[in-house]
C-alpha cells in the first residue's frame, strides 16, 4: 500500500559556482508551506528533505536548514563540482531510494519504503531536464513548469486510472501549469494505475517549478534540522562527459531578475544625456532594470561612450526584435507604443507611461498614463518616492 | 585557402545569367548573394524583354536558359499592348503605342523578381554544381585584395573564411560595394539615377482578363505622364501581372532634389488617379472593430477567428478567380466541381458577415511596397565596365536604358553578363586575366551591345516610330515648346537628317530639352485637358500610410547599423527626410537622425552616407520583388 | 561513405500563427480547426542533424509519433535535414500517451532504424506541451549520455568523440557556455538559440547540394517512410500510451487574474496629487503577490 511506502518531499537543490541558484529556496519555502499543511490535514509527521549534490558544499546545507528544509541530504564529491546529466541522474536517484536515509529521516523504521511521495526541481536549464531523466530512473510521472501547488483527496472516475470506477486517491499533488496560450491552468496529476489490469504505483509524484513564483520563507537561524552526508557509488561509465571549460557571457541584461523595469525611447531627444540620468534615477528608486526601444539601440542620439554602450544596445531592446518580458511593473517613458515594442511588455502587470503626447498609441496599451514631458515629470516622481518612503520609516 | 575559378557577386538576374553562362561553357564559378535568400532584395518594374535588334545581336534570356525558359519559367504575363496616357484630373488621353513596344522585340513578358529569380537560381545552381561552384546566399562580401607579387585574387566576406578567385563579375546592383571597395569608380550622381517606387496590388486572374480584356496569360503596359508625376521628369506605370498588378513611378532622381515629394506621395498619386483606382478595384473585407467590454481573451480568440476567415476568403478567392488553379484544385479532389468553390466562397462570406460583422467594401489589396534606384545608362555607364579582373555588368555598370517610355534593365544586365561570362572563358582558357587580355576584351564586346548603342545616340527608327504613334497630338502644342530641332524632328519630311545632327550634338544636349518637366508633365496635361476623356471614380481608394506599408514589410534586423550619416546638417541629407521611400530618416533639432528599422536598401541616401548593404542574410526580404 | 548515424525526433504540433490557428470560447485551443505543423524546436532539432549531414555526410533517419497525418511533418523534416529513413509510430494505443510512456515508444523505434545510432536530436520542447521531458527521457531509456541546451557540435570521427557547447541558462545568473566532450553515442536537445554555421565556400556548396536532394528526396518521401503500429514496434502495450502514463491532465481552467483590456487613467504630470496617486499605484503594484 501506498501508506508505507511513499514519503517525504525532495526538493533537489541547485547550485552554480558554488552559490545557490534563487529557485532552490523558492522551492523550499514552498516545499516548507505544503508539508506544514499536509502534516496538519493528515495528522502526520512527513518531512522536507533537501538533496544536495556538489563539492565543498561549506556552509550550504545550513542555509537550507534555515530556508525550511528539516533534512539535507548532501553528497560532496569532486566529480560532482558540476552538473553533469549522467551523474547526478545516477547520485539523485540512489538517494531517492536509499532505505538508510529514509531510516534516519522517518521517526520510525519504515521497513517498506521505496521512494519519495512528493520530489521538486527547478525548471531551468538543469532542472528540467534532471528531473526528466531522474523520473525515467524512478519509474514515475514529472510535470513541468508548474506555478501553483495543492495537496488534496481526489475523487476520479477514469478509464485507465479506475478501470471507469470511481475511486478517490488521498494525498494527491495537484499541479497547476500555465499553458501556451498564457490563459489557462492545466492541471496535471500523477496517479497509481489502480486498474487491476495495468496495475502500477506512480511515486514520488514530482514537477520541476518556475523560477520567480514562489517565495522562500523566512529564514530562521534557529530551525532545526539535520544533515546526513551520503557517500555516492560513482561508476566509471557514468562519468563519460569531460566538461573542458565554462564561461560566463556577460549579459548585463538579466530582465528576468527584477519585478519593474523602465524603458525608454525617442523621447529623450531634446536633451538624450540628461534625460538618461533621470531615467537612472528613477530605476534605482524603484530597483528597475532598464530597457530601450529598438530605435534608441540603433544609437541615433550622440551620448557619451558609457552611456552609448551601457543603454544603446540590442540587449536592452525589449520588443519583437528584443526581449519579451512580464514585470510587475512596467514604466514606459518617452516611448511613443510602435506595435513591435508593445509585443514586448504588453504581459506586464501594471503599465505606467510618462509621454506629453495623449494621442500617442501608448495611451491602449497602459493603466498609467501621466502626460508630460520627462524632463518634468521624473523629478517629481523621484521626490515624491523618497517622501514617501521617509514616511513609511517613520 | 580555397580556390575557385570565378565569384559572381550579387544573385540578380545578371549575375545569375553570367552563372549560367559560365556553366553553358564549362567553367567554375560561384555567385554570392547577400540576401537569405536569392530574390529576397530584387525589385523591377517590371517587364523582361528579348530583342532582335536589326543590326548586332544581344544574348537573350532563353539563349541562355534555353527552350525550357520559355516553357517552364514563372512568367507572368505576355504583353502585348503597351499604351501611354496623359492625365489631367479626371481627364486622360490614350495612346496606343504598342509599336513602339514591338519595336526589335521578339517579346516581353511581366515579371515578379522574387519568383523569377529563385527560378533562374534553380536553373543557374544545378548547371554551376556540375562545375564545382553553386550558389551560396547570405553572404556579404567585405573586401577585395590583390597580392600582385603572387598574382593571387583574395575575396573576403563577413561570414565565411577568405578564398582566392580568378576572375570576378560584379553584378551587385546599382549601388554596387565591389564598385566601392574596390574604387574602380565613384558612386553615381543624383543626376545619372531615378528613383522607382512602386506597390504590388492583388487582383484574382479573372477579373484581370476581364477588366483590362485580355485572354489568358495576355499582358499590357500601361504608362503615365501628367498630372499624376506631381510635376517631376518621369512617368508612372501599371503593368498587368497574372494576379497582381505592378503599380509605380519612376522619377529623375535630380528632379526628385529640385522638388522634393515622398515617394510614397508619388506612388499614391497614381493610385488616387481615377482611371487608375478604376483599374485596381476589387471586393475587400474591411475589419470592424472588435468589442472592447469584452474578456481579453475572447478578443483575441475573435480576433484569429476573422483573420483565419479572411486567409481563407483570400485563398479560395485567388483560386476561384484563375481558370488554371480551379481546375487543379478539382483534379486533386479537394473541391467536386467549380460551383462546390464558389458554395464554400459564399459561406466564408455570409460567416464574415453575419457571425463576425465583417463588412465587405470596394477597395484595392496592397501586398507589398518596394522601392529602387536605376542608374540612367546614357548618363553613367562605365565606358571601361572593368577593374583589374573584376567585369561589371548591368545596374553595377550603370547600364540601364532610359529612352523615353522605354526603360529596360533586365535584359540588357542579362547581356553583358552574357559577354562577361565569354570574356572570362577565355581568360581561363588561356590562363590570362590581366587587363589587356580580359578587361579590354569585355569592354570592347560591351561596347559593340546593341544597348550600348542607344545609350550612345538616338535611334532614328525608334524615333518615327514613336512620334508616328503621337501624331493626333496638335502640333501647335509641340511646337510652343520645343526647340528647332524637336520641330524639325517631328517633320516627316527631313527627320533622317535632324536625327543625324541630333547625334552629332549628343545626348548630353538634347536630354535637357527632351527630358523635362515640359515633356513629362505639361504637355501631357494640356493634351489630357484638351484631348482627354473623363475617367469617373467610384470609391475612395483607402492608401495605407507609410508605417503601414514597412510594417508589412518582412526584415531581418541587423543590430549593427549598416549606414552611417556623414553629415547630419548637409542640405541633401535634409532632402533625404523627405525622399527616403521608408522615412527612415527624421529631422530633430536641425540634425538628420537615421534610425533604419525599415530600410529597404534603395540607396537613395548612399551619395552622402557611408552606406553598405547590411551583413549576410540581413535586411530587407521582398516576397514579389 | 557515411559512418556516423544520426536520428532526429519530431513532434506535429498545431501552428500557432494568427490566420491559422483557432480557439474555442472556452480558450481552449481548437485542435480540429487548426492547422498542424512541424514543431519550430523539432525543425532547430532537423537544422542540427542536416549539419553533421554538410559536414559529416551523416546518415539521417527521422521518427515521430503520432497520429496519420504526422506523414506530414515527416516530409517537412525531410525536406530539412535530407534524411534516408521516415518512421511513423502510430497505433490507437498509444494514444494519451505522457512523456514516459511517449520515450518508451521513441526508444523502441530508434533501436529499429538502420545501423546503430551515434546521434539523436531533439528539439528543446514542444509548443503544445511544452514540458521539454521527452528528450532526456528517451536519451535514458536509450542508455545514451545525454547534453542538454547544445548551441554548437563538432565530431572527430576517428576517436568516436563528440565536443560541444552548451548554454546554461539559470534564474539570478548570467549564461554559461560549457565545453564539454563524450564519446559517442549521445543524445543531445538542441538550444533554441542554435544556429549551424558553415563558414567556408566548400561547405555552403554541399549545403547547398544536399538541401536540393532533400527537396527531392521529400517530394517522393513515401518511398522512404515506414510506418509501425504497436505489435510491429514491439512495445509493450502496459508501457505506453494511457496505461503506461504516470502523469494525467485532470482538469484545465481560466486563470482567475486575467488581464482585462487596459483602460489607461490619464493623470497630469505637473499636479502634485497627481504625482502621489502615480507612486502608491505603483508601489501597490509591486507589492502585489507574485503569481505569473
Amino acid at each position: 500500500m501506498t501508506e508505507d511506502n511513499y514519503h517525504h518531499l525532495y526538493v533537489v537543490i541547485e547550485l552554480e559556482d558554488s552559490k545557490l541558484v534563487p529557485v532552490s529556496l523558492e522551492m523550499l519555502g514552498e516545499a516548507r508551506r505544503l508539508v506544514n499543511s499536509f502534516n496538519k490535514k493528515y495528522n502526520l509527521d512527513e518531512k522536507v528533505v533537501a538533496v544536495l549534490l556538489g563539492y565543498e558544499l561549506k556552509e550550504i546545507p545550513q542555509i537550507l536548514i534555515e530556508h525550511g528544509a528539516d533534512f539535507v541530504v548532501y553528497a560532496d564529491h569532486p566529480e560532482l563540482i558540476t552538473y553533469r546529466n549522467n551523474i547526478y541522474t545516477k547520485v539523485i536517484s540512489q538517494i531517492a531510494q536509499d532505505k538508510d536515509i529514509a531510516k534516519i529521516i522517518s521517526s520510525e523504521d519504515l521497513k517498506n519504503f521505496k521512494k519519495p511521495r512528493y520530489m521538486f526541481f527547478g525548471a531551468d536549464s538543469i532542472g528540467r531536464h534532471l528531473s526528466s531523466t531522474v523520473l525515467v530512473e524512478l519509474e514515475s510521472g514529472l510535470a513541468s513548469d508548474i506555478n501553483k501547488l495543492e495537496i488534496n483527496d481526489i475523487k476520479l472516475t477514469h478509464q485507465h486510472k479506475t478501470d471507469g470506477k470511481e475511486l478517490t486517491y488521498e494525498k494527491t499533488l495537484e499541479m497547476y501549469r500555465p499553458d501556451f496560450s498564457g490563459f489557462l491552468w492545466t492541471t496535471i496529476l500523477c496517479l497509481d494505475n489502480k486498474n487491476p489490469s495495468i496495475e502500477r504505483q506512480y511515486h514520488p509524484q514530482s514537477c520541476s517549478i518556475i523560477p520567480g513564483v514562489f517565495e522562500p520563507i523566512e529564514p530562521d537561524k534557529k530551525r532545526k534540522g539535520q544533515v546526513i552526508e551520503y557517500t555516492p557509488k560513482i561508476d566509471q561509465q557514468d562519468l563519460k562527459v569531460t566538461v573542458l571549460s565554462r564561461q560566463v557571457i556577460k549579459s548585463e541584461v538579466d530582465f528576468d531578475r527584477y519585478r519593474a523595469v523602465v524603458s525608454f525611447g525617442r523621447g529623450i531627444k531634446d536633451a538624450p544625456e540628461e534625460n538618461i540620468r533621470l531615467i537612472e534615477q528613477l530605476a534605482k528608486l524603484l530597483n528597475a532594470e532598464i530597457g530601450v526601444s529598438l530605435p534608441i539601440s540603433k544609437k541615433p542620439f550622440s551620448v557619451n561612450q558609457n552611456l552609448s554602450s551601457k543603454y544603446m544596445i540590442s540587449a536592452r531592446v525589449i520588443g519583437t526584435s528584443g526581449r519579451k518580458i512580464n514585470p510587475m511593473l512596467y514604466v514606459a517613458v518617452g516611448i511613443s507604443g510602435a506595435m513591435q515594442h508593445v509585443a514586448g511588455m504588453k504581459d506586464s502587470e501594471f503599465v505606467v507611461a510618462i509621454n506629453p503626447d495623449e494621442n500617442s498609441p501608448i495611451k491602449d496599451e497602459c493603466d498609467l498614463f501621466i502626460k508630460g514631458r520627462m524632463e518634468d515629470v521624473i523629478p517629481k516622481l523621484v521626490e515624491e518616492i523618497k517622501k514617501q518612503s521617509l514616511l513609511a520609516q517613520a | 585557402m580555397e580556390k575557385y575559378d570565378v565569384v559572381i557577386i550579387g544573385g540578380g538576374s545578371a549575375g545569375l545569367a553570367a552563372l549560367k553562362q559560365l556553366s553553358n561553357l564549362g567553367k567554375q564559378a560561384v555567385l554570392l548573394e547577400g540576401g537569405n535568400k536569392i530574390g529576397s532584395k530584387n525589385v523591377s518594374g517590371g517587364i523582361l524583354y528579348s530583342k532582335k535588334p536589326k543590326k548586332g545581336h544581344v544574348h537573350n534570356v532563353e539563349d541562355i536558359y534555353g527552350d525550357i525558359f520559355l516553357r517552364e519559367a514563372p512568367l507572368e504575363r505576355k504583353i502585348t499592348k503597351y499604351i501611354l496616357h496623359s492625365t489631367s484630373k479626371d481627364k486622360v488621353y490614350s495612346m496606343d503605342l504598342t509599336v513602339a513596344h514591338e519595336y526589335e522585340s521578339n517579346f516581353g513578358y511581366s515579371v515578379l523578381m522574387s519568383k523569377l529569380n529563385a527560378w533562374f537560381a534553380d536553373q543557374a545552381a544545378e548547371s554551376a554544381q556540375k562545375f564545382g561552384g553553386g550558389i551560396i546566399s547570405g553572404v556579404h562580401v567585405s573586401t577585395i585584395e590583390w597580392d600582385e607579387q603572387k598574382n593571387k585574387t583574395i575575396v573576403r566576406t563577413d561570414e565565411l573564411e577568405e578564398f582566392e578567385v580568378k576572375a570576378i563579375i560584379a553584378a551587385d546592383g546599382v549601388n554596387s560595394e565591389v564598385a566601392q571597395i574596390s574604387g574602380a569608380r565613384k558612386k553615381f550622381l543624383p543626376s545619372q539615377l531615378y528613383q522607382g517606387v512602386k506597390v504590388v496590388v492583388k487582383l484574382p486572374e479573372d477579373v484581370i482578363n476581364e477588366r483590362f480584356n485580355l485572354g489568358t496569360k495576355e499582358g499590357v503596359a500601361h504608362l503615365f505622364a501628367g498630372d499624376v508625376t506631381l510635376n517631376h521628369i518621369g512617368g508612372g506605370f501599371l503593368y498587368t501581372n497574372l494576379d497582381t498588378l505592378s503599380v509605380g513611378a519612376v522619377y529623375h532622381f535630380d528632379s526628385l532634389l529640385a522638388n522634393p515629394v515622398e515617394p510614397y506621395t508619388l506612388v499614391d498619386a497614381m493610385l488616387k488617379n481615377p482611371m487608375i483606382s478604376e483599374f485596381i478595384k476589387d471586393e475587400v473585407p474591411s475589419r470592424g472593430k472588435i468589442d472592447k467590454s469584452l474578456p481579453q481573451e475572447e478578443q483575441l480568440r475573435i480576433r484569429f477567428a476573422i483573420t483565419k476567415l479572411i486567409k481563407s476568403w483570400y485563398e479560395l478567392r485567388e483560386s476561384y478567380f484563375s481558370q488554371s488553379k480551379r481546375d487543379e484544385l478539382v483534379k486533386n479532389g479537394k473541391y467536386q466541381s467549380a460551383d462546390e468553390l464558389k458554395e464554400k466562397l459564399d459561406s466564408i462570406h455570409e460567416q464574415l458577415t453575419k457571425k463576425y460583422g465583417v463588412g465587405f467594401v470596394t477597395d484595392y489589396v496592397e501586398a507589398e511596397y518596394s522601392a529602387k534606384l536605376i542608374p540612367d545608362g546614357k548618363r553613367c555607364r562605365m565606358l571601361k565596365p572593368y577593374y583589374k579582373n573584376i567585369l561589371f555588368v548591368g545596374d553595377a555598370a550603370g547600364r540601364g536604358i532610359f529612352v523615353g517610355p522605354r526603360i529596360e534593365g533586365l535584359n540588357v544586365g542579362i547581356d553583358d553578363a552574357a559577354r562577361a561570362a565569354n570574356s572570362i572563358a577565355r581568360a581561363i582558357d588561356k590562363n590570362n586575366f590581366s587587363s589587356n587580355y580580359l578587361g579590354e576584351y569585355y569592354s570592347s564586346s560591351i561596347e559593340e551591345s546593341p544597348y550600348t548603342k542607344d545609350m550612345k545616340q538616338i535611334d532614328k527608327d525608334y524615333l518615327k516610330i514613336f512620334l508616328d504613334a503621337t501624331k493626333e497630338v496638335p502640333k501647335d502644342i509641340i511646337s510652343t515648346r520645343y526647340g528647332t530641332i524637336l520641330k524639325l524632328i517631328s517633320s516627316d519630311t527631313i527627320r533622317s537628317v535632324a536625327v543625324k545632327f541630333a547625334n552629332i550634338l549628343g545626348y548630353e544636349r538634347l536630354l535637357p530639352m527632351v527630358e523635362s518637366v515640359d515633356t513629362y508633365v505639361k504637355v501631357p496635361i494640356e493634351i489630357a485637358e484638351r484631348l482627354g476623356k473623363k475617367v469617373s471614380k467610384t470609391y475612395e481608394p483607402n492608401i495605407p500610410s507609410i508605417s503601414d506599408r514597412v510594417a508589412k514589410l518582412k526584415f531581418n534586423d541587423d543590430s549593427n547599423s549598416h549606414i552611417k550619416v556623414l553629415d547630419p546638417q548637409s542640405e541633401f541629407m535634409k532632402k533625404l527626410v523627405i525622399l527616403c521611400p521608408t522615412q527612415c530618416y527624421s529631422l530633430e533639432n536641425d540634425q538628420v537622425l537615421l534610425q533604419h528599422e525599415g530600410c529597404v536598401e534603395c540607396g537613395t541616401c548612399s551619395q552622402e552616407t557611408d552606406w553598405n548593404h547590411p551583413r549576410g542574410e540581413k535586411g530587407i526580404v521582398y516576397q514579389y520583388g | 561513405m557515411s559512418d556516423l548515424n544520426v536520428a532526429v525526433i519530431i513532434k506535429l504540433e498545431p501552428d500557432f500563427s494568427e490566420g491559422n490557428v483557432s480557439y474555442n470560447p472556452d480558450g481552449t485551443l481548437n485542435r480540429a480547426e487548426t492547422k498542424n505543423t512541424l514543431g519550430p524546436h523539432s525543425a532547430i532539432a532537423a537544422h542540427a542533424a542536416f549539419y553533421a549531414k554538410v559536414m559529416y555526410n551523416a546518415r539521417i533517419s527521422i521518427s515521430t509519433m503520432g497520429p496519420p497525418i504526422a506523414e506530414s511533418v515527416l516530409q517537412m523534416a525531410q525536406r530539412i535535414c535530407d534524411a534516408e529513413e521516415l518512421h511513423l509510430y502510430s497505433d490507437r494505443i498509444f494514444a494519451g500517451a505522457d512523456t514516459l510512456a511517449t520515450a518508451e515508444v521513441l526508444k523502441t523505434g530508434i533501436e529499429k532504424m538502420q545501423g546503430k545510432m551515434d546521434i539523436v536530436f531533439s528539439g528543446h520542447r514542444a509548443s503544445d506541451g511544452e514540458t521539454g521531458q521527452t528528450g532526456p527521457q528517451t536519451a535514458w531509456k536509450l542508455g545514451f549520455t545525454f547534453l542538454g541546451n547544445v548551441i554548437d557540435y563538432k565530431i572527430d570521427r576517428e576517436n568516436r568523440i563528440i565536443r560541444a557547447k552548451r548554454l546554461v541558462r539559470l534564474q539570478g545568473f548570467s549564461d554559461v557556455v560549457e565545453e564539454i566532450e563524450a564519446p559517442l553515442p549521445v543524445f543531445i536537445s538542441i538550444d533554441p538559440s542554435y544556429k549551424p554555421l558553415f563558414n567556408t565556400v566548400s561547405q555552403r556548396l554541399d549545403f547547398e547540394k544536399f538541401q536540393k536532394e532533400a527537396r527531392i528526396r521529400a517530394e517522393n518521401y513515401k518511398q522512404y517512410l515506414k510506418v509501425f503500429n504497436a505489435q510491429q514496434l514491439g512495445v509493450d502495450p502496459k508501457y505506453v500510451g494511457l496505461p503506461g502514463s504516470p502523469t494525467i491532465v485532470y482538469k484545465v481552467e481560466r486563470i482567475p487574474k486575467g488581464k482585462a483590456t487596459r483602460q489607461a487613467e490619464v493623470l497630469d504630470g505637473s499636479n502634485s496629487e497627481h504625482i502621489r496617486k502615480a507612486i502608491l499605484k505603483m508601489k501597490e503594484a509591486l507589492a502585489a503577490m507574485v503569481v505569473k
